[in-house]
């Protein structure tokens, strides 16, 4: 699988060390959601019982005025969205597919080494193995508090026997119950998987939008939160696309948990914004954006041990906290930036203090 | 202070998640249930502060000092074939052994250490197997063949990536089938893999989003070659002379299948070839029905004796299986128009050594016999999935998943500390989240949900959503409006329950969607979130009501 180079933003400046992608990607996101979360610590907390809805402008001059700079904060996540949407599709056309499948997608198997094996040259069997299978490749499993090797996976398109095979000729060990995990998907039913999963995707992207309207009962509060969920998968997919990381079938899963997991911050926004009567609308805002916020870090905080101390864990649940953890990021964008950019505006509109 | 029905209910809930998780004697898992109740009547009755913590401190001690002692001993038959001597003389799955020989067994050690002291090969011996209830007594000079684990501290079911076995996902080739057809074949294959001699399996029919329908078998302990062997062919085994069918495998024609009885049925002869490799011969006999006997008759009757070898008939009784050719059968001349029921049935095994060759004849047996008892499947199956687990891995996992369990709630407890700088507003989200994750675990304890891996993953994302809606009800309800407490916790609600319907309709596609392999993951999602907004958050608001008056 070749690269398609598209600078994509800010996303093309990191750097990758393809072993550790994982960790390094979220130090550097984490780095660059720091400042925008100074940025958003800047504004103008608006102090309580400032009596008239008529004088919400903030007062002091240093401070970031939120009435003024909202619409080029929204740009930001919308510039995001564009590039993503326009990489997406370009991959789309180089590839054929929006996404990167892997085995358990695409048909194929997948050999998890462990015992024996891991003190087996591993160099020997990669290149051995890539001599005679054109299409594998390997990943290593490490845990990160001891350093040690817990699974070494092969992943190929060829079938099981012929893979098994070839890694016993080459390795000397005998393949057991015991110290190996084979999975194999046959074409016919990973094609079936794959056009399930997207299916299931679009329903359940439905089905949410249908809960969110028959919450607010109006067009565009809630056309704001279903397309900072629309972002929020959207995002994701292009980084991940351009990491060239593949997806299984637990992957689109994740992706699925997103549709839901993410719009809890939007859901709060916009009912502290219409329903809450006290307070200015900039004040509300700030209210939601200081309880959201801590939400989306503890979530965020659920998902990210699992690259940070304890990797030692099946690959299918990494992928899925990975795609949560990138999907929360984006989530932290879209609610903050995209639907309190579109609730302001509507406010606006509708003289909604 | 007076606690509400709400937190009641949550603790009589989280009393009855802990009797169902832990796997304890009866009396003792009541005694936890007991211990845990009664917090509630510490917090409600007791006077002083300090008599509170005191008695909570007692009965914390109490439940662990219970459970510590109360783990029971021993280790458990957790795979046992109905041809085993044991299996005759009483012994079956799930039976724990407590001592053999008087040695006691506390764990696996125990036991394969007192299994080597015994030296089975050389004569017969005595083993005294003493159970919870009797004591069996055998005379045998080979190592018990049943399969024996530690018992499980726990009543939860891990499945097949986690604690190891087989998985395959057929599909019918080039058939749709009924629902009736379906389960048909589930009784079919079900049997075929009990007939094999495995008792472990998991076979059910289902459904995905397009209306595919898929047979799914899930086996502990068994290789996928074989599973791919017993499930994978139709196993349409045809008896013919020439081109007339003698007779088929299935019950209407093959009465009797010898089987485990070396008078009758074994492996014959073994030698190498030119090149090296050792062939084994198995041969068994089968009996035939009277109808498929004086078939046998009236096909044979018109044979001529071969005039190469005048003690055969001219033509070969060919064995087909899935129309392949087995084996080739020289027909005695003394056969020739007789009613026979007795066939002898042969074939045989290779490998690179002797030993291997046995083996591979012994196995290739079984299965033919397998076959030939059960008949031919309904339907031609594809294999589309075929996955197996290492259960050394598979613990690796487990240990590690726990471990970052433990780490997300330790995390989360710190940034809940740091957030609120207020120990009763922390630890009671913390003790909330902690009891969410608990009874979605009870729940799926309580119904034999098998917890893999996406689901576990499942479980851990949920208690993320929880601590959300907990961060909403603190926020709510600790704003300085002049709203009364009653409304801002409602509007609390509000969020909540939006929140909890999109997570219900992102996850239910996913029941269905790819052949339901994701299902855990939807399950444990959505039964968090349920057992978060029926039991947890409502109890939740409550404290909050409390903490609020103080």
């Amino acid at each position: 699988m070749t690269r398609v180079q598209i600078p994509t933003g800010a996303f093309s400046l990191i750097l990758w060390g393809k072993s550790n992608f994982y960790q390094s990607f979220l130090l550097i996101k984490i780095t660059k959601l720091y400042k925008v979360f100074l940025l958003f610590m800047e504004m103008d907390e608006p102090k309580e019982q400032e009596s008239k809805p008529e004088k919400a402008e903030p007062s002091k001059k240093n401070k970031f005025n939120y009435d003024k700079h909202y619409k080029f904060l929204f740009l930001i996540p919308i510039i995001i969205l564009v590039f993503s949407l326009a990489y997406i599709f370009s991959f789309y056309l180089k590839t054929g597919d929006i996404l990167i499948k892997d085995v358990s997608l695409s048909g194929g198997t997948t050999i998890t080494l462990t015992g024996d094996f891991l003190s087996s040259d591993l160099q020997k069997l990669e290149q051995d193995l890539k001599s005679k299978h054109n299409d594998v490749s390997f990943r290593k499993l490490t845990d990160l508090s001891s350093g040690d090797i817990i699974a070494f996976i092969i992943e190929s398109q060829s079938d099981p026997e012929e893979l098994k095979k070839s890694i016993q000729e080459i390795s000397g060990y005998e393949l057991s119950q015991e110290n190996s995990n084979i999975e194999f998907t046959g074409s016919a039913l990973s094609g079936n998987f794959y056009r399930q999963l997207i299916l299931a995707l679009i329903i359940s992207f439905v089905l949410m939008s249908i809960v969110i309207f028959i919450l607010f009962r109006s067009f565009i509060p809630s056309f704001a939160v279903i397309f900072a969920a629309f972002a929020d998968i959207v995002m994701p997919l292009a980084l991940i696309d351009y990491l060239g990381i593949k997806i299984s079938t637990a992957g689109i899963a994740a992706f699925l948990m997103l549709i839901g997991y993410s719009v809890d911050t939007d859901i709060l926004l916009t009912t502290r914004a219409l329903k809450k009567q006290e307070g200015t609308l900039n004040q509300r805002i700030f209210g939601a954006f200081k309880t959201g916020i801590f939400m989306n870090l503890t979530a965020l905080a659920a998902v990210l041990p699992a690259f940070f101390i304890i990797t030692g864990i099946p690959d299918s649940f990494r992928q899925i906290f990975f795609i949560l953890a990138l999907g929360l990021l984006a989530d932290i964008l879209n609610t903050w930036l995209t639907n309190a950019g579109i609730i302001k505006w509507y406010c606006d509109k509708k003289g909604i203090k | 202070m007076k606690l509400s029905l709400r937190i009641w209910v949550l603790v009589f809930i989280l009393a009855f998640s802990a009797m169902i998780i832990l796997n304890l004697p009866p009396a003792f898992s009541f005694l936890v249930g007991l211990l845990i109740i009664s917090i509630l009547l510490v917090l409600t009755y007791s006077k002083s502060k300090k008599n509170t913590i005191v008695l909570l401190g007692l009965i914390f001690l109490a439940i662990f000092l219970i459970i510590f002692f109360s783990i029971p001993k021993g280790v458990v038959i957790s795979s046992i074939s109905s041809d085993s001597p044991f299996f005759t003389e009483g012994l079956r799955k799930g039976m724990i052994i407590l001592s053999i020989n008087q040695n006691s067994i506390k764990n696996m050690e125990d036991y394969s250490r007192v299994l080597n002291n015994l030296n089975f090969s050389t004569e017969n011996r005595k083993i005294e197997i003493s159970l919870t209830s009797e004591t069996f007594i055998f005379f045998t000079n080979k190592t018990p063949d049943f399969v024996v684990s530690e018992i499980s501290k726990t009543n939860i079911k891990t499945g097949l990536d986690l604690s190891g076995g087989s998985r395959a996902i057929l599909k019918p080739e080039n058939i749709t089938l009924s629902q009736n057809q379906m389960n048909d074949l589930v009784a079919v294959t079900s049997n075929r893999l009990n007939t094999f001699g495995i008792s472990d399996v998991d076979i059910r029919s289902i459904s995905d989003l397009e209306g595919n329908r898929f047979l799914r078998v899930e086996v502990a302990g068994i290789n996928p070659e074989d599973l791919k062997e017993l499930i994978g062919q139709q196993g349409k085994f045809e008896a013919k002379v020439g081109n007339d069918t003698v007779f088929v495998s299935g019950e209407k024609d093959i009465t009797f299948v010898c089987r485990n009885d070396a008078t009758c049925a074994g492996v014959e002869s073994c030698s190498p070839d030119q090149s090296g490799t050792y062939f084994c011969r198995f041969r068994f006999t089968v009996s035939l029905s009277p109808l498929a006997a004086e078939r046998h008759a009236e096909i044979t009757k018109n044979l001529t004796s071969d005039p190469a070898n005048q003690e055969y008939l001219s033509k070969k009784l060919d064995l087909l299986l899935d129309d392949k050719l087995v084996d080739s059968l020289y027909i005695g001349v003394e056969l020739k128009g007789r009613i026979t029921t007795q066939i002898q049935i042969s074939g045989s095994g290779s490998g690179a050594t002797e030993e291997d060759a046995y083996n591979d004849a012994i196995n290739s047996m079984k299965k033919l016999q397998t076959i030939l008892i059960t008949g031919s499947l309904p339907y031609k199956l594809e294999i589309v999935k075929l996955d197996s687990s290492s259960p050394v891995l598979g613990r690796e996992f487990t240990k590690n998943i726990l471990i970052l369990g433990l780490f997300v709630f330790l995390i989360i407890s710190i940034l809940l500390f740091v957030k609120y700088k207020n120990i009763k507003i922390s630890l009671s989200v913390i003790l909330t989240m902690f009891s969410e994750a608990f009874i979605t675990l009870g729940v799926a304890t309580l119904i034999s949900w098998n917890l893999d891996v996406p689901a576990i993953a499942g479980i851990i994302a949920g208690m993320g959503t929880g601590v959300n809606d907990q961060i909403v009800i603190i926020d709510e309800s600790f704003s300085k409006e002049s709203l009364n407490l009653k409304a801002r916790i409602k509007r609390a609600f509000f969020i909540i329950i939006g929140a909890f319907f999109t997570i219900i309709a992102a996850m239910i596609p996913l029941f269905w969607a790819g052949a339901g392999l994701l299902k855990g993951f939807a399950f444990t999602t959505i039964l968090g979130v349920s057992v978060g907004i029926l039991i947890t958050r409502p109890a939740f608001g409550e404290i909050i009501k409390i903490l609020q008056k103080e």
